[in-house]
């Protein structure tokens, strides 16, 4: 690969001087973006293999022993939200476009941003070595007194959390320190792309959500190697799922304001317009941060919590749509009259805009306290979390891929290829939730669709789907590799 | 509107006056959410698709200021579908937090691999049977760990942690069997969580569950007997093995003599044997304090038949019948009444 060479200036810093050619020692913000692209995408096809896995165990009907079925269940969670879903964006695009956006030539602190990939690869290390050593089965929430019982892969599978989480807290601090201190001298906070106020406010996201749960999945391992502690024996069970909940609510189901920061920017790329209400959608992202931090009491509602208490968590988190309604107009205001241009990216912001519709939709069910109940465990819950990781957050990232690939790698793409790829992966993805949302109407339990999905109709369906999902992924992905080598050279715009 | 939930035809049965009040909501908010998704991603594909201008205008050639109604309109939109959502099934979300006055309770207990339901006769079964029509209030608690109790068919699922309390309640309407089990994983044996729940006719539940609490039935007097010695507490001072606790031990106690405090000698028959469960501190074997609880008023007669049929069974003496065990058969060694009892 032709990655850019770091920016001369850097040969100055004793940190970085040393590690201009080595892609082991890189800290360089490029090659960092480039060897998270590998890894992070790597992780992801390992959960979409699990996932596929689930999948086919549902149709041949045999469920076999209950628990090394969840041991994949509860893998293919933890996978796709700590590998991909929190961290994808802002290590992937955030590390590649926030110095530029920003007018800075390198990040705060280099050496952390290598320190990021590095937590990154040990905690997906210790996840697969947890594997081997014996999975847990415990569901990905990990609930106690259930997962103090777990067998002893949980302790590298606790560890291996701590380093990703760590990994997340250090990106959101090397991210909030850069923008604050690194911005070009004509950078004030009100004239940020919004894709930099996405993945700044994201950042805070991480920088919480990662400090939090590092410390909290230590104390959890703690109390399950001496079963006593916080959260050791006869401690009230939904201490941990609110810490749990208060560390992922912001990141894993708020890991949409990176996307969103990253759509406004493609929104304006294919239109040629600068985005319609810059300050209205700033705030509507602050007010989102806010609401993220403060709703992590609606994944509680089906766990014994008092009704008052889910009342109002999901009050306040339907306080939501006000927000994503103003953004979502402020993108179709911004389209409007614009000189779009670009199929590919505008292909998959419509994804985006499709797919990141339906999760914020069926949030309005999940939290409204009447249908919410009932719904919280099934699989209309888990459909969502499929909706959101790999519906919005992959169309955001094919996205802002597709946008700027071009003047990254200094080659073009073949667009009928991505357009193709992309149909395929959006029709695949709708065939295969749209059964999820049925099941889990039904009160199917959450994942479990190999244990009492009942007939095999909608398992079925769901196969093909995923299938076609997975093909058309394959050649996007193809598709962009291919193109390093063998694109043509890019077109200046 | 009301019926709008017949609309969706892949729902499980309504089969509780709850279900009923919220498949129509559901489906109001799933309409409207259908509609909002068709409106904004139809609109951002049509802009798309109609100043799609290849090579022309540069970046911020074309500026729009949309007009404040629309933006207020759209923003009231939104706060229209939230509150929507807010409103879905929220009379089911208040009325489920307090059971109707005078409704029975059924306490369920879960555990790794088992649900208990316990009814207000002290019969405890491993399935749900409700009746149409009564509301019925369920107390539910967890041994172990986290489960729920999911029973699609009345759209409730409640979640039931250990060491809290939880509480719920339903009014069943249509007679049939659903789904009953557990929504959250709880380790070993989640899959024998998955029971059912049994709705009856009033009539039904009342004869099914004067059945089932019917001891006797499907049982032989020896069987019944055993289970109340497990059920009454008798297990607690008197063992079956010989071994005298706070009573005699029940072995080769039927057809024995044994002297009493006050210096009579008594034979353990079956007079014996009720006057002892009624009146138990009256006359006393040697050696022991007068101290069991008078069980006259809890066990009526055929029961107490069952505990000696069942004390039979646990004696040498207990296969001859009740006339052959007189002063002279007393002294007999074991062996040759059996030889006797086999020729």
């Amino acid at each position: 690969m032709n990655a850019p060479v770091s920016n001369p200036a850097d040969m100055s810093n004793p940190f970085t001087a040393g590690s201009q050619d080595s892609w082991f020692h890189t800290m360089d913000h490029d090659r960092i973006s480039t060897l998270f692209v590998c890894w992070t995408l790597g992780a992801f096809l390992l959960g979409a293999l699990l996932s596929l896995w689930l999948t086919l165990k549902s149709i041949t009907g045999e469920a076999g022993d209950v628990g090394s079925l969840f041991q994949i269940i509860t893998y293919h969670r933890l996978v796709l939200v700590f590998l991909f879903l929190v961290p994808a964006i802002p290590s992937i695009l955030g590390y590649r476009m926030l110095p530029q956006l920003i007018g800075a030539d390198e990040f705060a602190f280099p050496a952390l941003s290598r320190c990021s990939l590095r937590f990154y690869v040990v905690g997906l290390g210790l996840l697969i070595l947890s594997i081997l050593v014996g999975p847990v089965a415990t569901g990905w929430t990990l609930p106690t007194p259930l997962s103090l019982g777990a067998n002893p892969g949980f302790g590298f599978m606790a560890l291996g959390l701590f380093f990703l989480a760590a990994s997340w807290f250090v990106t959101g601090l090397n991210f909030i320190v850069t923008v604050h201190y690194r911005r070009g001298t004509d950078v004030d906070f009100f004239s940020m792309p919004l894709m930099a106020w996405g993945l700044y406010l994201g950042a805070y996201q991480l920088a919480f959500a990662g400090i939090m749960f590092a410390i909290v999945v230590m104390y959890l391992a703690g109390g399950q190697w001496t079963g006593r502690g916080l959260f050791g024996e006869g401690t009230d069970p939904l201490l941990w799922q609110n810490y749990f909940w208060f560390a992922m609510r912001p990141a894993a189901f708020f890991a949409l304001i990176p996307a969103a920061g990253v759509i406004s920017a493609v929104v304006e790329r294919i239109s040629r317009k600068e985005v319609t209400g810059y300050r209205l959608v700033v705030g509507s992202m602050i007010a989102l941060l806010g609401l993220g931090l403060t709703t992590w009491g609606v994944h509680l509602a089906g766990w014994g919590q008092d009704a008052q208490v889910t009342f109002a968590f999901s009050i306040l988190a339907l306080l939501g749509v006000i927000p994503v309604a103003l953004i979502a107009y402020c993108w179709l205001a911004t389209i409007y009259q614009g000189a779009n241009h670009l199929p590919a990216p505008s292909l998959f912001t419509m994804g985006f805009f499709l797919m990141a519709g339906i999760t914020v939709l069926m949030e309005l069910f999940l939290r409204s306290p009447g249908l919410g109940s009932y719904l919280a465990n099934t699989m209309f819950a888990s459909a969502q979390m499929d909706y959101l990781i790999w519906g919005a957050l992959m169309s955001a990232l094919l996205a802002g891929l597709h946008t700027w690939y071009p003047e990254v790698t200094g080659r073009s793409y073949n667009a009928s290829y991505a357009l193709f790829g992309g149909f395929l992966y959006l029709a695949g993805l709708n065939l295969a939730l749209v059964p999820h949302l049925i099941m889990g109407t039904r009160g199917v339990a959450a994942d479990m669709m190999v244990l009492e999905a009942g007939s095999s109709t909608l398992p079925g369906i769901s196969l093909v789907g995923w299938s076609i999902a997975v093909l058309g992924l394959l050649a996007i992905l193809g598709n962009l590799g291919r193109a390093v080598t063998d694109g043509e050279p890019a077109a200046t715009d | 509107m009301t019926n709008l939930g017949m609309l969706a035809t892949w729902f499980p049965e309504a089969a509780s006056t709850h279900a009923a009040q919220l498949d129509g909501p559901f489906m109001q908010v799933m309409m409207a959410a259908l509609v909002v998704l068709v409106v904004f991603v139809g609109l951002a594909i049509a802009f798309v698709m109609q100043f799609k201008r290849e090579g022309q205008f540069p970046l911020g050639s074309v500026t729009l200021r949309t007009s404040l109604i629309l933006r207020v309109l759209w923003v009231v939109a939104a706060i229209g579908m939230g509150l929507l959502a807010a409103g879905a099934g929220f009379g089911v979300f208040v009325d489920r937090t307090e059971a109707p006055f005078a409704s029975g309770t059924i306490i369920v207990t879960a555990a790794q691999g088992d649900w208990d339901f316990a009814y207000p006769n002290g019969h405890v079964a491993d399935t749900l049977h409700v009746a149409t029509g009564t509301p019925v209030r369920l107390l539910m608690g967890s041994k172990d760990v986290m489960h729920s109790l999911s029973i699609p068919a009345f759209r409730l699922d409640e979640g039931v942690a250990p060491g809290r309390l939880a509480e719920t309640w339903v009014e069943p309407t249509v007679p049939g069997t659903y789904d009953l089990k557990s929504n959250i994983y709880s380790g070993e044996g989640f899959a024998e969580l998955r029971r059912a729940v049994v709705v009856h006719e009033p009539a039904d539940y009342d004869a099914w569950l004067a059945a089932v609490s019917d001891i006797f039935a499907g049982r032989t007097l020896e069987e019944v007997g055993e289970l109340l010695y497990n059920t009454q507490g008798c297990a607690v001072c008197h063992t079956t093995n010989g071994a005298a606790l706070v009573g005699p031990s029940f072995l080769n106690l039927y057809g024995h003599e044994f002297e009493t405090e006050s210096g009579e000698t008594i034979v353990a028959n079956d007079a014996y044997i009720k006057e002892s469960i009624l009146t138990p501190n009256v006359s006393v074997i040697k050696g022991f304090q007068p101290v069991m609880t008078p069980f006259a008023g809890i066990l009526d007669d055929k029961k107490i038949e069952a505990i000696t049929a069942f004390l039979k069974t646990l004696s040498d003496r207990g296969g001859a019948p009740e006339g052959a065990v007189d002063e002279t058969a007393v002294d007999t060694p074991v062996t040759t009444e059996t030889q006797q009892e086999g020729n």
